[in-house]
């Protein structure tokens, strides 16, 4: 699996293109073209009450995003890279979803929403509703992300998020696929730091052996994963953990130092995800890391 | 607009209707200024029994109706909040679609605050009974119709041809009375756009889809139009609409006749033929259709709420009929049921979006509030401040043109209930609505036909008339329809068309 063509969708957003810089080093491990795309809110623009549709409105913000891509374009051409705009009028995702169906890409680039004081989350609703719904592996790249640690405000910059990619894995076939695109990233990743999770629900009740046993196994699958990925030329490192899934990655990937975390996508059903949000979600919404989900 | 201007606007109207509101109710009697409470509300009586005899007991003890002691600029609100609705899209499109919301609020707080102030319990009381009677249960109506219709989907190829987009428009026309003019529009204008795709001139058809789907098709049933479920929760029978169906029939034969002429003329002229058959033709197929078991429970609970007594819910000192509550939750739930059992790929594919219905959400929360007093007035009938209308509306083609030309231009919900009102006043000045509705629709029924004919056809004059005609403009011009401008579209087909029309119907069934 190798990333050829992404689709970068943004609403210009500050900070924006820094989020687009840093996804440029791709090209050392495949990129080729990128997909530039805005889509206006149909709402922005139609439905105005007993008054229609904003046709110059709609213009003018066409007018705006086209000057904004090619300039964008500029700094794609200088590093090699292929480019091509797309601008549209619909509804946000589903539009973004068809745009990249369209163009057959590899990957979709998500922003983060500007975050308020009072949330804890680092993304919006939108990006939350793309990965519900993609099939295609999306990056939800967050270049300056602002969060409290021990009770401190701390600004973190991620420039270089395919430097030290954490692999957060549940051995779940989807887990697999991660390790697979994790595997392309040679040449850009220093290190791959393979985690695993051990549910502090799982270990509840078990005996001091049974908990041995899952620890060698959950090590040994580690280990396996390692291998693959050193088979590739990478340097791989293992990690397992025990606790609550989403703080425990978290923590692991503060720990580490990662720049990244890769997970499949787990496939709960579809009321659990509703009121909980999946592990790999929550782990997208909460962490101030990228994060790339993989269908 | 910021807050802080937005709030020392609103303060200043609010001072100014408050000083004269004090001061009419001074003028008319110091019980009404001074004490709220005594002061009874004629509008307060339509929510049945329990009202009414609540009412009576009030007048027994001689205090002053409400609505004949309300000055005539006690409408200004109400005025204000549909020429907003009226001028705001055409001159300043932009700042409206971004602030419509702020400016419901403003002519609502504009009236409320005052009112409250002055007639306080009376006017809460009021202000409920808009909100619990009237404003609830047609959101909820409108909100249920818009949900269930937004997940059927009519898929396939079709080419335009004049008799093809004939049947569109005449399919439309008779769903539109059963799924209500919004749904039966939202079903079938993108239909309509991408059969003729390939055509040179489209506007025409749009608009003619305008007359017909989003305006008189509606005519039949409560569903069908919002003036007539507004007639309905005022105690007018579901199948008393059916009266309407002789004038409507006459006016969308004449127009679906005129648009098939026209559109075989137009297909002629431009020599345009559909494209040649590429790849694979779709075959025509509607998909959810499932909603159509919801819809079917949206007409049954509305028919239901009409046919049984389950006697009263006091809420909040508003008496509504427990069947009426039973028929909202039974609304929410095909609209719940509707959404939960499509899939998301069919509202994708309709470009399913809430917006349009949280803007008449805003917008009509501005227009009940503001509203009541201007009711009021007309309810007291010659002993109000809107006696010289009521005495200049004497028969039923003043109420149809008069109803007719004001829906043309304002929202026609409101002017169907203002002259409604306005006919209660004028046979039945103070009598509680219960026993006014049955004795207009018995002994005066064609007056409501001509107010109900009114406010359904010619809402069909301007973009502004009905809400589904903004919705359908918008679709049809992001698609690439170049539509005629607001004036354009009344100079080149309502005068051209509709009026005509309209003269027509006057001359066979309101002369």
């Amino acid at each position: 699996m190798v990333i050829k063509k992404l689709l970068f969708p943004t609403k210009f957003q500050e900070l924006a293109f820094n989020a687009l810089e840093c996804l440029l080093d791709m090209k050392k491990i495949g990129l080729e073209e990128i997909v530039l795309a805005h889509v206006i809110d149909r709402e922005e623009v139609g439905f105005v009450p007993y008054g229609g549709y904003l046709k110059e409105e709609e213009i003018r913000m066409r007018e705006e995003a086209q000057i904004r891509f090619e300039d964008w374009q500029k700094a794609l051409v200088k590093r090699g890279l292929r480019s091509k705009i797309r601008i549209e009028v619909g509804n946000p995702i589903p539009e973004v979803l068809r745009i990249a169906d369209e163009e057959g890409v590899d990957l979709i680039v998500a922003g983060r929403k500007n975050r308020s004081n009072l949330e804890k989350a680092h993304i919006g609703s939108h990006t939350l509703e793309l990965m519900r719904h993609s099939s295609l592996p999306v990056l939800i790249c967050k270049y300056m992300v602002q969060y409290e640690r021990q009770g401190e405000r701390v600004t973190q910059v991620n420039e270089h998020p395919f430097r030290r990619p954490l692999l957060a894995t549940d051995w779940s076939p989807n887990s697999r696929k991660a390790l697979t695109l994790a595997a392309s990233f040679k040449g850009l990743a220093e290190k791959i730091l393979v985690a695993h999770v051990i549910e502090a629900k799982i270990c509840k009740g078990c005996d001091a052996s049974e908990v041995e046993r899952l620890k060698k196994e959950s090590n040994e699958r580690l280990a396996a994963y390692c291998r693959e990925l050193e088979q590739q030329g990478l340097a791989a490192e293992a990690h397992l953990y025990s606790g609550p899934s989403v703080p425990a990655l978290i923590d692991l990937s503060r720990e580490q130092k990662a720049t990244m975390i890769i997970m499949g996508t787990t496939g709960k059903d579809r009321f659990r995800e509703f009121w909980l949000g999946s592990v790999s979600h929550r782990v997208a919404e909460f962490s101030e890391l990228p994060v790339l989900l993989v269908p | 607009m910021k807050i802080g201007r937005l709030a020392v606007m609103v303060l200043l109207v609010v001072l100014c209707l408050l000083a004269g509101l004090a001061a009419a109710a001074e003028h008319q009697g110091p019980a009404a200024a001074h004490d709220g409470a005594a002061v009874t509300a004629t509008a307060g009586e339509h929510g049945g029994g329990h009202e009414a005899a609540a009412a009576g007991e009030a007048k027994g003890h001689g205090e002053l109706e409400l609505g004949e002691i309300l000055p005539l600029w006690s409408c200004i609100p109400f005025a204000c909040m549909l020429l907003s609705i009226a001028l705001f899209p055409l001159f300043a499109p932009v700042f409206w679609h971004h602030h419509f919301g702020k400016v419901s609020a403003f002519w609502a707080a504009t009236l409320a605050i005052p009112f409250l102030f002055i007639f306080k319990g009376v006017a809460a009381h009021e202000l409920l009974h808009v909100i619990l009677a009237d404003y609830v249960p047609f959101i909820i109506l409108l909100w249920a119709l818009f949900t269930v219709s937004g997940g059927i989907l009519l898929r396939g190829s079709l080419r335009g041809t004049p008799l093809v987009n004939t049947v569109i428009l005449i399919i439309g026309t008779l769903l539109a009375s059963w799924m209500g003019t919004t749904g039966a529009a939202m079903l079938l204008i993108r239909p309509l756009l991408r059969a003729n795709d390939y055509r040179k001139d489209k506007a025409y058809m749009v608009v003619f889809f305008i007359f017909l789907v989003a305006n008189a098709g509606g005519s039949l049933t409560p569903l069908g139009d919002p003036p007539l479920f507004l007639g309905f929760l005022h105690g007018v029978p579901f199948f008393w609409t059916f009266h309407i169906l002789p004038p409507m029939l006459l006016t969308c034969g004449i127009l679906l006749a005129v648009f098939f002429l026209l559109d075989t003329y137009h297909y002629k002229k431009e020599g345009v033929t559909a494209p040649a058959e590429e790849g694979v033709k779709e075959k025509l197929r509607l998909d959810g259709k499932h909603n159509f078991i919801f819809l079917a429970g949206i007409v049954g609970a509305v028919l239901f709420s009409g046919m049984v007594d389950w006697g009263h819910v006091n809420t909040l000192g508003v008496h509504r009929a427990t069947q009426d509550w039973v028929r909202d939750g039974i609304l929410i739930l095909m609209g719940i049921l509707s959404l939960v059992t499509t899939s998301r790929k069919i509202h994708e594919d309709n470009d399913f979006t809430w917006f349009p219905i949280i803007e008449v959400g805003y917008l009509f929360i501005g227009i009940f509030i503001t509203m009541v007093p201007c009711l009021l007035i007309l309810k007291a009938g010659l002993k109000g401040q809107l006696d010289f209308l009521i005495a200049a509306v004497k028969d039923p083609v003043h109420f149809f043109w008069i109803t007719g030309l004001l829906s043309s231009f304002l929202d026609n919900a409101p002017t169907y209930l203002t002259f409604f009102n306005t006919a209660l006043g004028r046979f039945y000045p103070g009598m509680p609505e219960s026993q006014a509705v049955p004795l207009l629709l018995q002994h005066n029924g064609l007056f409501l036909e001509a107010i109900s004919a009114g406010a359904v056809f010619f809402g069909a004059n301007s973009y502004i008339g009905n809400a589904p005609n903004f919705m359908v403009r918008s679709i049809a011009e992001e698609a690439g329809t170049p539509m005629p401008s607001f004036f354009g579209y009344i100079i080149k087909y309502s005068l051209l068309y509709l009026v005509p029309t309209f003269v027509v119907v006057t001359f066979v069934f309101f002369l």
